[in-house]
């Protein structure tokens, strides 16, 4: 259980984040922007599984017993897959972000500018 | 020296990730400051979430003759903030990606027009994209 109680406020984070943002994107970039956010969560998890497998293979983590659902992909933990999800949805959305601020201060510039 | 192989592993992975960016100007060759902070918070994010993690005692280091074994933080392996980054990047590429096929494939069927946000003014965008000099920031 722990595992996953850990993963829930950092979810919430980029759900807030991704859902908060979107709303803000003009029709057809917002429907753009989800329907590349599912294709890519998808690749992603497809790629977890497998990565996340050999890593756990490789020993380069181990987890504890009894801090986990118990259901996993490969060698994988399902609580591992919130990872990707959570940086699909919450990494896009602050570039998003980041990239208006950067527009709405180089047109402040450029109105300083030409007074 | 086999102790660098995932090290190496996840560097030429970013490599590799790069020149797709640079490629298709998706990400750094586009909107490089926005780029460096969403991946920069997406990863501070991830770490914060694996010390949860590591405080808890959910996972720990394991002992694999492919690591490094040098740690940041107890149980904290130097790979692993790496790895986080990677994978927002990886995040950040293919969302920006498809979002660039999609809109390709509306503009071809002349459905959609290009987004306002997406338009440049001439001489006045600072994306490394459409400057005309070409040069990156």
């Amino acid at each position: 259980m722990t595992y996953s109680l850990i993963a829930v406020p950092f979810l919430a984070v980029a759900i807030v984040l991704s859902l908060a943002t979107t709303r803000t994107l003009p029709a057809a970039a917002r429907r753009r922007r989800w329907a590349a956010t599912g294709l890519a969560a998808a690749a992603l998890l497809v790629l977890t599984a497998v990565f996340d497998s050999v890593m756990i293979a490789a020993g380069l983590f181990a987890y504890a017993d009894g801090t986990r659902l118990g259901p996993v992909v490969g060698l994988a933990p399902v609580e591992d897959f919130a990872y990707p999800i959570a940086a699909v949805l919450l990494v896009p959305a602050v570039w998003t972000l980041a990239r208006r601020r950067g527009a709405r201060a180089r047109v402040m510039r450029t109105q300083r500018d030409d007074d | 020296m086999t102790g660098f192989a995932y090290l190496v592993a996840l560097l030429v992975s970013i490599g590799a990730m790069t020149l797709i960016d640079a490629r298709w100007r998706l990400a750094f060759w586009r909107s490089p400051v926005a780029s460096a902070i969403a991946i920069g918070a997406g990863t501070v994010l991830l770490v914060v979430w694996d010390l949860a993690g590591i405080e808890f005692g959910v996972f720990f280091r394991g002992d694999s003759p492919w690591a490094t074994g040098v740690l940041l933080a107890p149980e904290l392996p130097l790979e692993e903030p790496v790895f986080l980054a990677f994978l927002c990047y990886l995040s950040l590429v293919a969302v920006l990606g498809v979002e660039r096929v999609l809109e390709r494939r509306g503009a071809v069927r002349g459905a959609e027009a290009p987004d306002a946000s997406d338009l440049q003014t001439p001489g006045r965008s600072t994306d490394a994209a459409t400057r005309p000099d070409g040069r990156h920031a």
